[in-house]
């Protein structure tokens, strides 16, 4: 069993990581030849499958298993993570996947280039740290004479010892610090994984091209916090024996009820509907303008017939385009703390296409940008609506 | 703007471009859950109070607002809860009046500055693409349309920014109080007016020692105006001195040091009767809760009548040239035998 690539895009894979942390903190990752997968399932919220192709960010990528070349293994996003979060200011990095004292690990090597006198220093993380300090460039002879025979990925063979070592005499040149982050993981047969299927949804009703992330999170974040203070006030207002002149707000909410439930809703002609409704009041945001992405007819089942039969084709003849209408709205109501989580992906700067599926599920698609425009790494997250 | 037309009048609307100005004014009195709002010709009127012993008001003028419209209800065949106790401030009583959740208006008026795009990153890697004329710099994205269909109904209010319309319905709770700390306004005892920041300086220093009173003392002192704020508690006891005379003894006052001009301290200084000693106690941790509008206003009129009933009146500049008033009242304790009568003997000292 091998794997072993380098890491071509340091920041979108530690952003990556991070948005997939905050939903769960393991992760089972499939490596195969041309694609790695990312799965998130917790235990309750948001399920996250996310594809990626091999170059959103590895490149040099080596895999071999007697498993048909694919490798699964659960990984601590948290600790892969802070792995990498040491790794930004890196000029080149590599992760590969080794065993010590008969552990499974994914060690990542982190090259970084400087000209300063020393920052071996700045690494910490509860993750084994294994760090050499090499002057390859012409450094003083006396000393870099045994590092230079050094191959860098044999370098690190040290059990568990730390072998730093500073080069005062290599003040004012280019130094290269190396410091190798190891991750522990567990190997997954290919019968424990083969039970996992991606969750199956009805074709959705109303399919969107979401606002921007950060923008749609700022205000659902907002909201999460109306109905904090809303649940807080509307006890007080019991207390104090106030009586609601309009009682039309504080009928539908009981005080059972978890207090952050957002409704989502979405209709053909490009709106987006945000709202939440608390003892104290009720209030809700609209896009409009945005776009609806005609369905391919390749992708569609029974082509051309499948989508004059398609949920969405009869959406469209419903609801307008300023979201005034009543009509035509596909509706979730979704947990705003979770919903929060799921937004962090925003970072990414991903286009994101929602599916609503009426009372029953959001799934979210976010593709990220690619340079080739080819296999596209898509992010998908399903996220199931509470009933009424 | 043209679908509200095609609708029966509403009792008030009003549209204001900078839902920032109202927020900042109303954050000033944010420290209960329920304001209590009044609409007339003039303006809206927002009142919180605190265990009848403390009020705070705000009071948003129609000046705020780029248009301003209440039409006064017809004589209502009336409503079941009798509002003949308003009429003594106010002089039209049929004003509407509610209650509605603070904390909420304000949380609402944040929504804005929320969906503009962030501008630390260079235009071309931002999600959505920007135009010269963005509506940012056309200054439209900052649209607040408060409106009030008719008694009982939620006070609506419409934030309207580019592409994206919030509306939030805020329910409206009948009026808890209906009368405001009396204070007599022409039967002043004592009337000062200082830089707001000078006082907030000195709540927040005699705030450190966690006390449950403030005892506010004024008079004149050999000529000289005399204003000093006591606070005591478990702790013990500290005081922060205005002292214009030459001889500062205890000023831990910053702001005093650097006035050269010892007028300058308190702007105003008046006393009823100049030969008076003005001495009044209040709850500390109320007149703390004052605290951030002392913090943003330029000036504060500090007032109290024959009952020792204190008003504290700020300022407020929240564009230049364009002012507006937050009034505090609260209620002194009742004054005890031999009260304040150590501070006396001490003073007499130096």
């Amino acid at each position: 069993m091998r794997f072993k690539a380098s890491i071509q895009n340091i920041s979108t894979f530690t952003k990556f990581t991070a948005s997939l942390n905050s939903l769960g903190p393991l992760a089972w990752v499939k490596l195969s030849k041309d694609q790695v997968c990312f799965t998130i399932i917790p235990e309750q919220g948001t399920q996250v499958w996310a594809v990626l192709s091999i170059d959103t960010i590895f490149d040099s990528y080596t895999i071999q298993s007697a498993a048909q070349n694919v490798i699964n293994l659960e990984v601590p996003l948290t600790s892969l993570h802070r792995a990498l979060k040491s790794a930004l200011q890196a000029s080149s990095a590599s992760i590969r996947l080794t065993k010590k004292d008969n552990v499974p690990l994914l060690a990542l090597t982190i090259v970084t280039t400087s000209t300063s006198i020393s920052n071996s220093g700045t690494t910490s993380s509860s993750t084994t740290t294994t760090a050499t300090t090499t002057a390859p460039h012409g450094g003083a002879l006396s000393t870099s004479g045994a590092d230079n025979n050094h191959n860098h990925d044999d370098g690190f063979g040290f059990d568990g010892g730390t072998s730093s070592s500073s080069f005062e005499c290599a003040f004012g040149r280019e130094r290269e610090t190396v410091v190798t982050q190891e991750v522990p993981v567990r190997v997954l047969s290919p019968e424990t994984v083969a039970g996992l299927h991606e969750p199956r949804c009805r074709e959705p009703d109303v399919h969107i091209l979401l606002p921007p992330l950060l923008q749609l999170k700022g205000i659902s974040d907002r909201f999460t916090k109306l109905a904090l203070v809303g649940a807080k006030s509307g006890t007080g207002a019991g207390g104090l024996g106030g009586t609601a002149v309009a009682a039309a707000a504080a009928a539908s909410s009981s005080s059972s009820m978890p207090r952050t439930r957002l409704e989502m809703a979405a209709n053909m002609h490009g709106c987006l509907r945000l709202s939440i409704r608390t003892d104290a009041m009720s209030i809700s945001s609209v896009w409009t303008g945005l776009s609806n992405p005609e369905l391919d007819p390749a992708q569609v089942t029974g082509g051309e017939e499948g989508i004059r039969d398609h949920p969405s084709t009869k959406m469209k003849e419903l609801g307008s385009a300023d979201g005034r209408s009543e009509e035509g709205w596909a509706t979730v109501r979704i947990d705003g703390r979770d919903w929060g989580k799921v937004m962090s992906v925003g970072r990414l700067g991903g286009r994101v296409i929602a599916c609503f599926c009426h009372e029953h599920a959001l799934i979210l698609y976010v593709y990220l940008p690619n340079d080739n425009g080819l296999d596209e790494s898509v992010l998908t997250y399903y996220v199931s609506s509470y009933s009424a | 703007m043209a679908d509200l037309d095609t609708e029966e009048r509403p009792l008030f609307s009003a549209v204001s471009s900078s839902a920032r100005q109202l927020y900042l004014l109303l954050r000033c009195i944010s420290f209960a859950d329920k304001a209590q709002v009044q609409i007339s010709e003039e303006g809206l009127r927002f009142s919180v109070e605190e265990s009848s012993v403390m009020e705070g008001l705000a009071f948003l003028d129609k000046s705020l607002f780029t248009s301003y419209q209440y039409n006064a209800p017809p004589q209502l065949p009336h409503s079941p809860s009798s509002q003949d106790s308003t009429a003594s401030d106010t002089s039209t009583p049929e004003s509407p009046i509610f209650q509605i959740s603070l904390p909420s208006l304000l949380e609402t008026l944040q929504i804005f500055g929320l969906t503009e795009p962030s501008s630390s990153r260079p235009p071309w890697s931002r999600d959505a693409p920007s135009t010269a004329f963005s509506t940012q710099l056309l200054g439209m994205n900052n649209l607040c349309r408060l409106s009030y269909a008719s008694p009982g109904s939620s006070l609506s209010v419409i934030l309207t920014e580019s592409t994206i319309t919030t509306t939030c319905a805020l329910t409206t709770y009948e009026p808890a109080f209906t009368t405001d700390i009396p204070f007599a306004r022409h039967e002043l005892a004592l009337k000062i007016i200082m830089r707001a920041s000078w006082l907030h300086d000195a709540i927040s220093e005699l705030a450190s020692t966690s006390p449950s009173r403030l005892t506010l003392l004024a008079r004149m002192q050999r000529g000289h105006p005399f204003f000093a704020l006591s606070a005591s508690g478990p702790l013990g006891s500290a005081r922060v001195e205005f002292n214009t005379a030459a001889s500062t003894t205890a000023s831990t006052n910053s702001g005093a040091d650097l006035a050269t001009d010892a007028s300058s301290l308190l702007e105003t200084f008046q006393l009823a009767d100049p030969g008076a000693r003005v001495s009044n106690t209040y709850k500390f941790a109320l007149v703390q809760k004052a605290a951030r509008a002392m913090a943003v206003a330029t000036k504060v009129s500090v007032r109290g009548d024959a009952q020792g009933v204190l008003s504290l009146q700020f300022m407020i500049e929240i564009e230049p040239g364009k002012v507006n008033f937050v009034d505090f009242r609260f209620v002194p304790f009742v004054a005890e035998d031999g009260d304040g009568n150590d501070m006396e003997d001490e003073e007499e000292d130096d």
